[in-house]
């Protein structure tokens, strides 16, 4: 029998999201080079900020400036990046604790080797050069 | 730590979610398109209710029984129009089309089930109409391939048959065609 | 008070494989066939159907409908569909069947990952702000939850290669793993890197396969089934999404549902476990309190296999086998959805 045929098919969804207050804050700020966060019902900081508290549904309002250094919580090195990374080349996915927050967000490292990374370490954000409203405004971490 | 106000204009973020799939088209599916690239068109009939599915499903989602190529049937590249639509584009993400076309349900003699979406060629958009005999107009051999046929698409003749025509015959009884509107 | 009455009666699955050749609805229909005439029950007389599955993962925008064609859905049956695994679309026909008006329902869940690129796909069930644009993938954030627990002092390296060995060995008995063997927990620990601290075999396979239950109630549980699997207890609980904001070493919401499903902590002959990378089996242990000789994953889990929005229908199946067939008299089954154990279900079945 003859090998059988392969489809290839690609779908595609082009999404435009309003973003509101505090998403848009957040984007905003990251044009500016500054990270927001905001301020929980029980006053911790939570980063990236969220519409509504987690734990109580509370709406939240109250961005505060964090950063813009941080500390790496856990990490995970890639050393083969998918096309839909936000770098070319091996990376750490980490949780980053922006100086003055009291959560981590989720972000990629820029270390170059995996031995240059640790927990604990302190990280700087490198920025996009071009702002596009997108989360890779911030367009990764490097150690600081 | 700063406190800030919050923005003035409302941010949107564009973003394009695009996803990639690739798979070996299903043995039944490889039968089909070899038939289509042959210039016949081919499904299966359920063996319990005689109902025919262009293409073969490898089972009959009525009476839910598995259904191979023992149940291979052909059908006619003829049939009937059961209803359409003229379509005027409008210039949505992946819209190709510019100008208003046709989007034809075709049953074909012996299928049970449309062939959605055809387009109906030397007819003008206003004499268009349900019961209408018309044919395959096929692409030559050569340039018939497998194009568009998709494990999860309702099944495609697009890449061997370029549209459909008129046969020149009266119009199908309203029997024939009325519980196969859509 | 949830009723107790509601009792697994039938069930079937596919066998888990790399690529399947055949359509995801030619998945379904022999086993959804199967699992009826296990039940002796006739698809007309089943009082609801729910589906589980993914149409980001088949490919297609309302894949599910063809789905339904398995269950022979003409003339119009009552039906619905939940875009998550099989086990939640389990929980919405019990939570039907509740009502007290029909005594039996069909459940299902399927899933072909093999045409998709899993890595790349699942990003899209993750916040579209923060977290999709950046590509996340499943395997990364479990790398980082791995971690987490290293750090933690919870778990090593050489935990997860006993959890893999564990449950490869015990997939030899499962005709429907798709992978199962003998390994050196010293010869995996080899093994390069993929997310450090991951190795490939920390994850699970890509699957494509498919299961099917039928539940009854009461009376119609008896009829259709000498030794029913009676759900005794049936809950779910969520955590908040953003991985930064829980502790990812602990899984509250497992807990929370066991307790919910009235898990007192009791003896249990067999547990199964969607623990879909091998730092969740630890996790989820500690989470329901399991003691180091509790008979875990018997089937080998899904890191044996793991046809994703099935996975979690399948514990449930392969816990409600063990009592239907009467090798087990108490057993819990688990099934996660969202992103490292985010969405946790707990199902605690009993037989007579």
């Amino acid at each position: 029998m003859s090998q059988p045929r392969v489809v290839e098919s690609t779908l595609e969804f082009p999404y435009s999201r309003s973003l509101g207050p505090v998403v848009g804050g957040f984007l905003a700020g990251l044009k500016e080079h500054r990270i927001l966060g905001i301020r929980s019902a029980d006053g911790k900081v939570l980063v990236p900020p969220l519409e509504y508290d987690p734990n109580t549904g509370d709406t939240l309002d109250e961005l505060v400036e964090v950063g813009p250094a941080g500390t790496v919580g856990s990490w995970t090195w890639v050393d083969a990046p998918t096309p839909k990374h936000p770098l070319d080349h091996p990376f750490a996915f980490a949780l980053i604790t922006p100086d003055g927050a009291d959560t981590a967000m989720v972000h990629a490292v820029d270390a170059g080797s995996i031995d240059k990374m640790s927990t604990g370490m302190r990280v700087q954000p490198r920025w996009r050069d071009e702002a596009h409203n997108m989360i890779d405004d911030l367009a990764c971490w490097e150690p600081a | 730590m700063s406190d800030t106000t919050t923005p003035k204009e409302n941010l949107v973020m564009n973003h394009l979610v695009s996803l990639s799939y690739s798979e070996e088209l299903t043995p039944i599916l490889e039968r089909y398109v070899d038939a289509l690239i042959d210039g016949r068109i081919v499904g299966h009939k359920c063996p319990q209710c005689g109902r025919v599915y262009v293409p073969g499903k490898g089972y009959c989602p009525i009476c839910v029984v598995e259904t191979t190529d023992k149940d291979e049937f052909e059908v006619s590249d003829r049939g009937t129009v059961t209803g359409f639509t003229i379509i005027t584009p409008v210039a949505y993400y992946g819209q190709t089309e510019t100008e208003p076309f046709v989007y034809a349900s075709v049953l074909l003699d012996g299928s049970s089930g449309n062939l959605g979406g055809q387009d109906i060629i030397g007819v003008a958009h206003d004499q268009l109409h349900s019961g209408m005999r018309v044919r395959a107009v096929w692409k030559p051999p050569n340039e018939r391939t497998a194009e568009g046929v998709s494990n999860r698409g309702w099944g495609s003749v697009a890449s061997v048959i370029d549209a459909f025509e008129w046969t020149g015959e009266p119009d199908a009884d309203r029997s024939v065609y009325e519980e196969h509107i859509f | 008070m949830a009723a107790t009455d509601i009792a697994v009666v039938g069930f079937a699955q596919t066998p888990s494989v790399r690529k399947a050749r055949e359509s995801e609805v030619q998945l379904l229909v022999p086993i959804v066939t199967e699992a009826l005439a296990r039940a002796g029950l006739d698809r007309r007389e089943v009082g609801f159907t729910c589906a589980g599955s993914c149409d980001y993962l088949t490919g297609g925008p309302f894949a599910f409908v063809s789905n339904l064609e398995a269950a022979g859905a003409w003339p119009p049956i009552s039906e619905s569909h939940v875009e998550m695994d099989g086990a939640w679309a389990l929980y919405e026909a019990w939570v039907r069947l509740q009502h007290g008006d029909i005594d039996t329902a069909l459940v299902f869940g399927s899933g072909k990952s093999s045409p998709s690129k899993p890595e790349e796909m699942w990003a899209q069930q993750l916040d579209p702000y923060y977290l999709a644009p950046l590509g996340v993938d499943p395997a990364s954030l479990a790398g980082i939850q791995a971690r987490a627990l290293i750090d933690a002092g919870k778990a090593t390296e050489r935990d997860f290669a006993e959890v893999v060995a564990r449950n490869r060995a015990n997939a030899k008995d499962n005709p429907n793993a798709q992978v199962s063997g003998d390994y050196s927990v010293d010869k995996l620990l080899q093994a390069p890197y993929v997310r450090a601290p991951l190795r490939a075999h920390d994850f699970p396979p890509i699957s494509d396969g498919a299961v099917a239950v039928v539940l009854a109630r009461g009376d119609r549980a008896r009829e259709l089934c000498d030794r029913p699997a009676w759900i005794r207890g049936l809950d779910h609980r969520i955590e908040v999404h953003q991985p930064g904001m829980r502790d990812l070493t602990a899984s509250t919401s497992t807990t929370l549902a066991a307790r919910k499903a009235g898990y007192d902590g009791g003896p249990l002959d067999v547990i199964e476990l969607s623990s879909t990378f091998s730092p969740q089996e630890i996790i989820l242990r500690e989470a329901l309190g399991l003691d180091a000789d509790a008979n875990v994953n018997p089937s080998g889990g899904a890191l044996a296999g793991n046809p994703v929005m099935a996975t979690g229908l399948v514990r449930i199946a392969e816990v409600a086998q063990r009592i239907v067939e009467g090798s087990a008299g108490r057993g819990l089954a688990h099934a996660t959805g969202g992103q490292v154990l985010q969405h946790n279900l707990v199902c605690l079945m009993e037989g007579d």
